[in-house]
């Protein structure tokens, strides 16, 4: 065995060019996987960070109703009372509260349909990044009258600016049309299209004093006292584990059996989807390479082979039986993968661990890629397992394709090969 | 005692297209410890019977012993096992391996045989200075000229200690001076430790030196002489 393994070894070099050829195909190839694996991931994990961490959250909690209809008497009763369990549920980073309905909403210039979410905002900047988000005016603060948050797309088409006033119109929980004045506060860009489209942003006090006037506090029965302060139809929160969203989303399932709860998968099933591509875009382009590493390999090896016809005629004729040459052209090819693949995967980590701290710039396209919920800075990342996956894959790649070429060395029979001179 | 017995041997190349009938009943029996050259005009048949009496092919028709043991009826794999325990070949050329070294090559055939490796050592050595190459253990074939890569093909055929060593035209490609150098070789063993050696030659030099001279004429034999030298 440790003759083969030296013959095979020094076979490996004899012809140097060829060996550094395919050599050369192996790394490039190990290291492309990864470097495209890890810009695919860093963009779909770009993608679903952005959505949790702007609009989703990782568990929303509604009255089950709402879901179906939007209307804002589902809301969810106690809110304070359900607020403050869900903060204290173990596992729970932060929680806010929404108040959300339809309205429209109109400048000088025109009007459109818009969701308003009316946010609990010292809360929300725990939740959500929206905060952040606020490019020019200022996020919401204690003081001021009817402050509005709108996107820089809707901002562009109704055409305002910060402290431009707007009119908000809905329907109060009375099934009156109310209109109120707002003046806009700031103006965000989340990078999520959808969003910025369909969203607009003011504070949860405003909207639920708007939305319960005095007359429906004074027509409510005795015993649904309607708490203006906490009206509420969502509860959106951050837990410190994304691996443990399930049992806390359980958790509090548990705790509210009355109340939907649902985390980010469920709430956008596209991020599970997403989640799952991850895996599927590494394996689509592990297969891609290993196929054409398949054909490098088998045209490499069967050159080998054919160059040492009558060298492999003279070993069979001396004694060296089938297994053993086929063995040896195994071996040959195994070693050109374990030269070249830990060569491979060591400069694709290096690659992927610069730019994952580094991060890429594509703001020269960032117009198309904000559209798609992403980033401008791009963190390409991989989980290790696709390492061990990448190397297992070229192992078995190497044998997959040495089989053909090893079979045809013992097919050779030794006077023919010793004859063809 | 024969260590090469064969019997009415015929072979037939591409006996269903073009049939070229090489050798067409050959008799032909070698004891121990002869030195035997097999001459003849190119296309005689010579190669072919080197082939069949060393087990690399098979007669198309006859009966062949070596070493007392029928052959005919081997596998293709156990004859590749035959071959290595009974048989040392010397070839033309293409003897040794490229990569390996001198020692290495010689050291070759007895590590498929799982020798020890002191005797290994003890007797690649050996060997290698049998053949005056003592000090050329460590080149490799490319830092050999000719001759001394046919003088390590020699060691090596004796390493795994065979019953006899079949050489086709072993000098064909070597100047006088080391036919002559690998002919002292061959003809000391065969003297010194009794190896039977069997060669097919074109050399007059080489067949000169032979004790016993087979001529295959249009694959048959046509003489058999013993010669006194
Ligand atoms: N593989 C083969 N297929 C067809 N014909 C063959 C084959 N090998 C040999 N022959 C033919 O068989 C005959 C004997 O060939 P062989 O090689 O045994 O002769 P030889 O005596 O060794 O010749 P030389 O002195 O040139 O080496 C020749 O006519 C040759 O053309
Ligand atoms: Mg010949």
């Amino acid at each position: 065995m440790n003759t083969l393994f030296k013959i095979a070894w020094r076979n490996v070099w004899r012809s140097r060019l060829r060996t550094f050829v395919i050599l050369g195909a192996i790394i490039l190839g190990v290291w492309a996987v990864i470097f495209i694996t890890s810009l695919s991931n860093g963009m779909v994990k770009s993608y679903i960070n952005n959505a949790v961490q702007t609009e989703v959250s990782h568990i929303q909690i509604h009255h089950p109703d709402f879901l179906k209809d939007r209307a804002i008497e589902f809301s969810v009763g106690d809110a304070d009372k359900v607020l403050a369990s869900i903060q204290s549920t173990k596992g729970v980073k932060a929680v806010t509260k929404r108040t959300l309905t339809n309205a429209m909403l109109s400048s000088s210039k025109g009007a459109r349909g818009v969701q308003v979410k009316a946010i609990d905002f010292n809360r929300e900047k725990e939740v959500t990044n929206i905060a952040t988000k606020v490019i020019e005016g200022e996020f919401f603060e204690e003081k001021g009258r009817n402050p509005i948050l709108i996107s820089r797309r809707i901002a562009d088409k109704l055409k305002v600016k910060v402290r431009s006033k707007m009119v908000l119109t809905f329907t109060d929980l009375s099934g009156e049309v109310t209109a109120a004045s707002f003046r806009v506060k700031g103006i965000f860009n989340t990078g999520i299209a959808p969003f910025d489209e369909a969203n607009v942003i003011i504070r949860q006090e405003d909207l639920n004093r708007l939305l319960a006037p005095e007359a429906v506090l004074i027509n409510q029965a005795p015993d649904q006292k309607f708490d203006v302060e906490s009206l509420t139809h969502e509860f959106a929160l951050l837990v410190n584990d994304t691996k443990l969203v399930d049992e806390i989303a359980g958790d509090i399932e548990f705790q509210f059996p009355h109340l939907k709860v649902q985390t980010f998968r469920q709430v956008s099933p596209e991020l599970e989807l997403y989640e799952t591509s991850i895996g599927l875009t590494g394996m689509i382009v592990m297969t891609i390479f290993m196929l054409a590493l398949i054909f490098g390999i088998i045209n490499t090896m069967l050159m080998a082979v054919l160059e040492r016809i009558k060298e492999l005629g003279m070993l069979m004729a001396v004694g060296m039986n089938k297994r053993s040459v086929f063995s040896m052209v195994v071996i040959e090819t195994l070693m050109l993968g374990l030269i070249g693949t830990p060569i491979g995967l060591f400069l694709g980590y290096l690659t992927v661990t610069y730019f994952g701290n580094a991060g890429i710039d594509l703001s020269s396209y960032g117009e198309g890629i904000e559209g798609f919920g992403m980033s401008t800075m791009l963190y390409p990342s991989l989980e290790n397992s696709l390492y061990i996956q990448l190397a297992i894959g070229v192992f078995i790649t190497a044998i997959l394709g040495s089989l053909y070429p090893a079979w045809k060395a013992i097919r050779l029979k030794p006077v023919e090969a010793i004859r063809s001179l | 005692m024969n260590v090469i017995h064969t019997e009415n041997i015929k072979k037939t190349y591409n006996p269903d297209t073009i049939p070229v009938e090489a050798l067409k009943g050959v008799d032909l029996s070698i004891k121990q410890g002869e030195f035997t050259a097999i001459v003849g005009p190119s296309g005689s048949g010579k190669t072919t019977l080197l082939n069949i009496i060393g087990g690399l092919d098979r007669p198309t028709e006859g009966y062949i012993e070596v070493g007392q043991k029928d052959i005919s009826k081997l596998s293709d794999n156990q004859l590749i096992d035959f071959r290595r325990e009974n048989i040392g070949f010397v070839f033309q050329a293409y003897n040794l391996i490229p990569v390996l070294t001198a020692k290495e090559n010689v050291e070759f055939v007895m590590l498929l045989q799982n020798r020890s490796e002191d005797e290994r050592n003890a007797r690649t050595i050996e060997l290698l200075e049998a053949v005056g190459l003592g000090d050329k253990i460590d080149s490799r074939p490319s830092q050999l000229s000719g001759g001394q890569q046919q003088r390590v093909a020699v060691a090596r055929a004796l390493a795994p200690k065979p019953t006899f060593i079949l050489a086709d035209e072993p000098t064909a490609n070597l100047d006088s001076k080391s036919t002559a150098n690998l002919l002292d070789i061959m003809a000391r063993l065969n003297k010194e430790e009794n190896i039977t050696f069997v060669f097919s030659t074109h050399d007059q030099r080489v067949i000169d030196r032979a004790r016993r001279v087979i001529t295959l004429e249009d694959g048959v034999i046509s003489t058999d002489i013993q010669q006194h030298n």
